[in-house]
């Protein structure tokens, strides 16, 4: 079509201002999409963190505070140490909780030393029944089956303490309470809300309550919830033991819904971080409206030619929405295209990973940013367009 | 038969700040087919304010305005703009060709217009062979043609559509006397064979062309 043809030429003729523009739009659809990737990727890197967490239910003593997190979680049991979950409790989660598994654990911090002349280091300790433990856990060297004296130590630990199957670590100040040797390298499991293995030690409960005067007073229950859901879990075992308000004996923490909340802060932290992109698009929407005014003032007397010669006011409009588009699309795909590499150097600096940057979110995120990109193009050029199309056919002819 | 332009006691008044300006005073006169006319009369007489309403350009304060039989007053601006488009051919003094597109394309304009898609240049190349501008300008851009080329591609653009009436504001104001007098008898060939035009002029040389001049003064006609 004539004006298609029209506004094409039109942009040739003035190659740089279109440039210009074009290049605002680029930018903010670099600013909107890498943003929203970044979001996704941070996202993408916690889910992978906690997917293995988002199936419990951690029960720990009630302090008195907001609940939240117990020892585990914290990476030590010293603050809570008056407060424990006594057997007769766990049972009772045990029958609330069946037919999934209840596990109880005990935790603690303590001073060792790996191997001859090496250094004091104090790490956290966990122990928990062995039949259990490949509920919570993956082994990636050794066996689950510890024996008394036997430990498995985190994926981190290990590395950043050169350890190996068969290596053995003293326990206490100078040894004090004995040593254990290790039988097994956990899997990396990331952040958890149970327990955090990948800095810490796993022994069997027999060697803990031995060497810690500890007998059934458990720092937390970890439930495994393979059938039913956890928030129903989670309910259940608060009516069963927190009966009377003022008495509550347990705080209980459902995984799903702490994960659901902090998905939802990176929601939220990632809307915010796009509407900053955002700003730079209606920048660029800015220049837009700029250069179809300038060429709207600098066509008056061809609009005039073409109204006197029978051109109808929504062809003459059509004419401007088609430039306002060419300089859209052209400049947010190519927006699109650099916000793909935008997105990959951020999340390569911030996050340290790539590995998530060709998801389904982020193409969404690159496809969002393409569209508003057009939308706010063909919005800055809606305005110019009309003043166009209804000048006075008679006044514009006169114009010079 | 059926007059071609028709003005029946038209006044066409511009409301201003500083007070009413009458630019037509109950003007009335007839257009026949086939004739050529020149409107003279001297500046601020009221010649553009004519041409504006016969070009439908504009509508008048009161009176009938009929192009070919049909009244305006009633039309809105896209019956207007299609009544335009489909009957009447605008001839400038500054040839208002557009710059952006070649001979072919700027002739095919109202033709495009008209139809709503691409056409075939075969009518665009027959009309500008009928305004006798040569092949080898067809491709080329406004720019790069001289006055009276330029002239005559606005006359082949004026054509396309088969108006029924030609409407020409000063062409040959802006050229120089010989080729001016190329463009008067490339009107009046096209007048010989069934135009109807119309020329607004200051210039008599340019009214001598014609088979009858409406002069204008103070709004009315004097003559």
């Amino acid at each position: 079509m004539i004006f298609w043809e029209i506004a094409k030429r039109n942009i040739r003729i003035h190659m740089l201002r279109s440039t210009l523009a074009m290049l605002g739009i680029v930018i903010g659809v670099v600013a909107i999409a890498s943003m929203g990737i970044l979001g996704n990727s941070m996202v993408a890197t916690v889910s992978e963190s906690l997917k293995s967490v988002g199936d419990s239910v951690i029960v720990t003593p009630y302090s008195g505070g907001g609940g939240g997190m117990g020892p585990g979680g914290g990476g030590g049991g010293s603050s809570s140490a008056s407060l424990k979950i006594t057997d007769q409790n766990f049972q009772q989660i045990k029958r609330v909780a069946a037919p999934n598994v209840a596990i109880p654990v005990y935790s603690t911090s303590d001073h060792m030393k790996i191997g001859v002349g090496s250094d004091d280091i104090v790490a956290t300790m966990y122990a928990l029944p062995t039949d259990n433990v490949p509920d919570i856990m993956k082994l990636q060297a050794g066996d689950y089956n510890n024996g008394n004296s036997g430990c498995l130590v985190g994926s981190t630990f290990a590395k950043d303490h050169d350890l190996k199957v068969g290596s053995r670590i003293s326990i206490g100040t100078n040894g004090s309470k004995g040593t254990l040797r290790v039988t097994g390298i956990i899997e990396e499991r990331g952040m958890s809300f149970d327990i955090s293995t990948d800095n810490a030690l796993v022994v069997t409960p027999e060697w803990f309550e031995n060497t810690y005067d500890r007998n059934k007073d458990y720092d937390e229950v970890v439930v495994k919830v393979k059938e039913g859901d956890t928030a129903t879990v989670k309910t259940n075992i608060e009516k069963q033991l927190n009966k009377h308000k003022d008495n509550k004996v347990v705080s209980v923490t459902d995984s799903k819904a702490t994960l659901a909340s902090i998905y939802s802060t990176f929601g939220t932290v990632t809307t915010f971080v796009t509407a900053i992109g955002g700003i730079s698009m209606i920048v660029a929407g800015v220049s837009i409206f700029n250069i179809m005014m300038m060429s709207v003032n600098e066509r008056i007397k061809e609009i005039g030619i073409m109204r006197s010669i029978g051109t109808q006011k929504r062809e003459v409009m059509s004419m401007f929405i088609y430039e306002a588009a060419i300089i859209g699309v052209i400049g947010s795909i190519i927006g699109g295209i650099f916000s793909v590499l935008a997105g990959y150097v951020v999340s390569a600096l911030m996050l340290g990973t790539t590995k998530y940057l060709f998801t389904m979110a982020n193409a969404l995120s690159v496809g969002e940013g393409i569209c508003f990109g057009i939308v706010i193009c063909l919005a800055c050029g809606i305005y110019p367009a009309r003043q166009a199309a209804n000048l006075n056919p008679i006044d514009a002819l006169r114009h010079e | 038969m059926e007059p071609v332009i028709q003005f029946e006691d038209v006044v066409k008044i511009y409301p201003l700040k500083a007070g009413d300006v009458t630019a037509l005073n109950h003007i009335s006169f007839e257009v026949e087919r086939g004739e050529f006319i020149s409107i003279m009369g001297p500046s601020g007489s009221g010649k553009s304010t004519l041409l504006n309403l016969m070009g439908c350009l504009d509508s008048p304060t009161s009176g009938g305005i009929f192009i070919s039989g049909i009244g305006i007053r009633a039309m809105n601006d896209m019956e207007l703009t299609n009544l335009r488009r489909d009957r009447i051919g605008f001839i400038f003094q500054y040839f208002n060709l557009f710059p952006l597109l070649n001979v072919i394309e700027n002739v095919n304009f109202p033709q495009i217009l008209k139809s709503g898609k691409d056409v075939n240049p075969d009518k665009a190349k027959e009309v500008l062979h009928a305004v006798q501008l040569e092949e080898q300008f067809y491709s080329h851009t406004p720019t790069e043609l001289s006055g009276g080329q330029q002239q005559r591609v606005a006359v082949a653009r004026a054509l396309i559509n088969d108006p029924d009436i030609l409407l020409c504001d000063e062409p040959t104001g802006n050229l120089d006397s010989k080729t001016g007098a190329s463009i008067m008898d490339l009107m009046t060939e096209l007048n010989r064979k069934g135009a109807t035009i119309i020329c607004v002029t200051h210039d008599p040389t340019v009214a001598k062309y014609s088979d009858r001049t409406i002069r204008i003064v103070d709004g009315g006609i004097a003559s």
